[in-house]
């Protein structure tokens, strides 16, 4: 299947670069493989601008399923079609998966080593760090305007904050983001 | 039929039913897992799931990885592949059709107002886990402090992750986390 023609489709996108790209981001992604979506996607390849990747971050986000899992099959489908879909698929999930199943084998052992122990508490600590910083990056990089920004901490506040359920959230900050930005459109 | 047959049979149709129900990522659906593997299945105790979710966690790749170490738990690798399918197979194909019908939109008006209002909630969204993990990993004021050093390396330079998590193990080595 052809990639779709909305936009453009960088040069530098074939079926391996893809799934390299993909591979890169689902084996380096510790304690969460948001931050390196947007370092391989938007710095290092500069596949996507920052207002793209955090639109399709938001697409993923309301789609069942997880985001960055969601973000391999529509990137992948967007570029190479059904193949690329599969092959992001494969390097962002499955190749982890049977990295992760090695670790299995041998986490019980380890697990309770006070050095061990040390050592993921602290890049546990950096690694949600990492997030927070992307989501500063992600602002920076869109510059929003104030009722943006506005959202996005309302949203931040219900979920991170108040512990509000996602599905409540979404159900009201959709709505009233579509109607305002409806309206800014006319 | 073979029994192992059936398991991952039984597998794949309990967490395929799930798929699609996880918005906001499969760690909005944990208590729904945990229901299905340890009190109605009796695949696993309550600490062995809590064991391969922060094995999850620490692993690289997405955090959704715990449904395949649940799948191995219960049936080896095998296991593990059928759950990691069944549970990303429906809502991937969902992401596929739904990115297929949004640039079916080309650059309609529709397709702007989606993706503008998008944007921030996701932003919002990104922040607010962010929060919600550093809320369990700082348990001390270094540990914080770790987190702010992350945050900012990641906002104000372009250094490369690796090596502020390899910085931040180092330093949880020396008794700072």
């Amino acid at each position: 299947m052809a990639p779709h023609e909305t936009g453009k489709l960088p040069h530098s996108i074939t079926r391996a670069t893809l799934f390299v790209a993909f591979l890169k981001i689902g084996l380096l992604g510790f304690g969460g493989v948001l931050p390196w979506a947007r370092r391989v996607l938007v710095e290092e390849r500069a596949w996507l601008t920052d207002r793209e990747f955090a639109e399709m971050i938001g697409i993923c986000q309301v789609l069942p399923g997880p985001n960055v899992v969601n973000l391999a099959v529509m990137l992948g489908a967007r570029w190479q079609g059904v193949s690329g879909s599969l092959l992001a698929l494969t390097g962002i999930l499955f190749v982890p998966v049977m990295a992760v199943l090695i670790l299995a084998t041998f986490y019980a052992s380890v697990a309770h080593v006070p050095v061990v122990r040390s050592a993921i508490a602290g890049a546990s600590a950096a690694a949600a760090g990492l997030i927070i910083g992307t989501a500063i990056r992600l602002i920076a990089g869109l510059r929003p305007p104030l009722r943006s920004l506005l959202l996005a901490a309302a949203v931040f506040i219900a979920v991170g904050v108040l512990q509000a359920p996602l599905l409540w959230v979404l159900a009201v900050a959709l709505p009233a983001a579509i109607a305002v930005e409806w309206r800014m459109q006319r | 039929m073979n029994t192992s047959f059936d398991l991952l049979f039984e597998i794949g149709w309990r967490f395929a039913s799930l798929s699609l129900l996880a918005i906001g990522g499969i760690n909005a659906l944990l208590p729904e897992f945990h229901r299905v593997v340890v009190d109605i299945e009796g695949w696993m105790t309550s600490a062995e799931f809590a064991d391969l979710f922060a094995l999850a966690q620490l692993a690289p790749g997405p955090n959704a990885m715990v449904v395949s170490l649940l799948g191995w738990k219960v049936a080896g690798i095998s296991g593990a592949f059928v759950a990691t399918i069944a549970a990303c197979g429906p809502s991937s194909l969902v992401s596929y059709f739904a990115i297929r019908a949004l640039e079916g939109m080309r650059n309609g008006t529709l397709r702007v107002v989606l993706q503008r209002a998008l944007a921030p909630v996701a932003i919002g969204l990104v922040l607010a886990s962010g929060y919600t993990l550093a809320k369990a990993a700082d348990r001390s004021t270094g540990a914080l402090a770790l987190t702010l050093c992350g945050a900012a390396a990641i906002a104000a330079t372009r250094v490369n992750p690796i090596w502020i998590l390899a910085a931040a193990a180092l330093a949880g080595v020396a008794g700072i986390a």
